[in-house]
């Protein structure tokens, strides 16, 4: 499970605050989705609960403990993360050595490293693409194969940021099917998305976030009584 | 005090390719300390943010520190000034070619922040103006403008090596030359890729159907524009024959 806490953040001691007494909960073993406007600080909550960005006051909890102290790599077996933009975190030659090189830093035995990277990589339906070079697969591939490489590192928990982008109706079905598996199997899944449709029809659990650029006005909050409002929601 | 913000960019443009010619002529780090104490002052007297200059100047010193190890420990002519067993580990030549290398880098990035003072828009124009090719200058500028993009997706791959398990903070120097060498691959694949997707943009937005381009606004150098045009290349060549001479 991981808690986010009374979490502040801007960008530079000057900037406004994306976040300011930001507080909310993921829950294990179920897809909560991250919405809001744009602007809103979706994808900056991301990078605070896997450590990229650190909150300047409050603290991020990954299963009860705070992962400020730990450095990215550390966090990293913890809490997965697959960006907007999967293709800036595919960096070796081919979708084999790109599944090899967490589980490799992990310390597994090469057998162990290939049964999970077939295991995943027939899950995802990217078996046939073993040898290929990973920056020339198609947007959606990209985005399963980072899936695949995060889900091989069984972390607790899988951070996703806008999935559906650039994906048609088949392949977001597809997509949603899988985060419900995963779930299902325990991991909990957090989707940073404004697609209300996908949000309603996968999601256990919803964390609005207040837009800011009307924060303060009449009909929107403040910043600092920015709050996640979440809610359970069925599973469509 | 002179605002850098309100000059002309050309003799920005004069200034910086000055005092770049002079940090690679010279080897003798007096001299380029003294070449950056200079920009280090106009920096300074042109009212650029010192904490914005500091933030950019940080950002590289990480691999100045590197570049100094990897001189001081390579060049191995000179007299022996560390020495460990009975062998050489650093040399008096190596500090001094070190302290070369790394001041030069410094004082190219230093020089870099006066462009910073300007809006690309207008260097395209000076350029544009001095005579350069359109699609040259426009290819330049370009450039220019993606290097933030460049440099915001090195910091995603950074950090996604970094969540697979690496930790380069602890990583030896081996190590971190491979992760960086990783880094390369995605970012080097990405700039082919937006490259090409920049120039069919600019045929679909028919780049260069006229031979002849025209524009709505022209620099006009302002007296001051002017002085600086004569000054900087005297002082310069100036610098240049003293350093002959001594």
């Amino acid at each position: 499970m991981i808690a986010v806490e009374d979490v502040s953040f801007a960008y530079g001691r000057t900037e406004a605050p994306v976040l300011d007494g930001f507080s909310a909960s993921f829950a294990a073993g179920a897809v909560t989705a991250v919405t809001g406007g744009n602007g809103c600080g979706k994808t900056t909550l991301a990078k605070l609960i896997v450590g990229i960005e650190r909150p300047l006051t409050g603290r991020v909890l990954v299963d009860g403990a705070d992962i400020r102290p730990l450095s990215l790599a550390e966090i990293g077996r913890l809490v997965g993360c697959v960006y907007q933009n999967p293709t800036h975190q595919l960096f070796c030659t081919s979708v084999r050595e790109e599944m090899a090189y967490g589980l490799r830093n992990l310390g597994l035995a090469e057998p162990e490293i290939a049964e999970r990277t077939g295991h995943y990589l027939r899950y995802f339906d990217l078996l046939a693409h073993l040898e290929d070079f990973p920056p020339a697969l198609s947007h959606g591939e990209k985005q399963r194969l980072m899936l695949a490489v995060v889900l091989s590192m069984r972390p607790g928990c899988v951070v996703l940021d806008e999935p559906t982008t650039g994906l048609d109706v088949v392949r977001r079905r597809a997509l949603g099917a899988y985060l419900r598996e995963v779930a299902d199997d325990g991991v909990g899944v957090i989707v940073v998305s404004h697609e209300r449709s996908f949000v309603a029809r996968y999601a256990d659990a919803e964390v609005r976030m207040a837009d800011r650029r009307r924060a303060g006005s009449e009909d929107g909050p403040g910043p600092a009584a920015q709050r996640a409002a979440a809610g359970a929601r069925g599973r469509g | 005090m002179m605002d850098l913000a309100r000059f002309d960019p050309r003799p920005k443009m004069l200034l910086v390719l000055c005092i770049s010619t002079l940090a690679v002529v010279w080897h003798d780090p007096v001299w380029l300390a003294g070449l950056l104490g200079s920009t280090v002052l106009v920096l300074m007297l042109g009212r650029v943010d010192p904490r914005s200059a500091a933030r950019q100047v940080r950002g590289v010193l990480a691999a100045i520190a590197v570049l100094f190890i990897v001189q001081c420990v390579f060049v191995r002519s000179g007299d022996p000034l560390l020495s460990a067993g009975g062998v050489t580990l650093v040399t008096v030549d190596g500090v001094s070619v070190a302290l070369g290398v790394s001041l030069r880098l410094l004082i190219v990035v230093c020089s870099a922040l006066i462009l910073l003072t300007g809006e690309a828009r207008d260097y395209l124009l000076a350029l544009v103006q001095c005579k350069v090719p359109y699609e040259l200058a426009f290819m330049v500028m370009t450039a220019v403008h993606f290097l933030p993009i460049l440099r915001g997706e090195a910091m995603d791959v950074y950090h996604a090596v970094q969540m697979r398990g690496t930790e380069i903070a602890k990583a030896g120097l081996g190590d971190k030359l491979r992760v960086y060498t990783r880094i390369t691959l995605p970012i080097v694949a990405g700039a082919i890729k937006r490259a090409e997707q920049v120039s069919i943009a600019m045929e679909a937005r028919a780049f260069r159907a006229t031979p002849r381009r025209t524009f709505m606004r022209r620099l006009r150098l302002a007296p001051r524009d002017v002085a600086s045009l004569i000054a900087v290349p005297l002082l310069a060549a100036a610098a240049l024959a003293a350093s002959l001479a001594a």
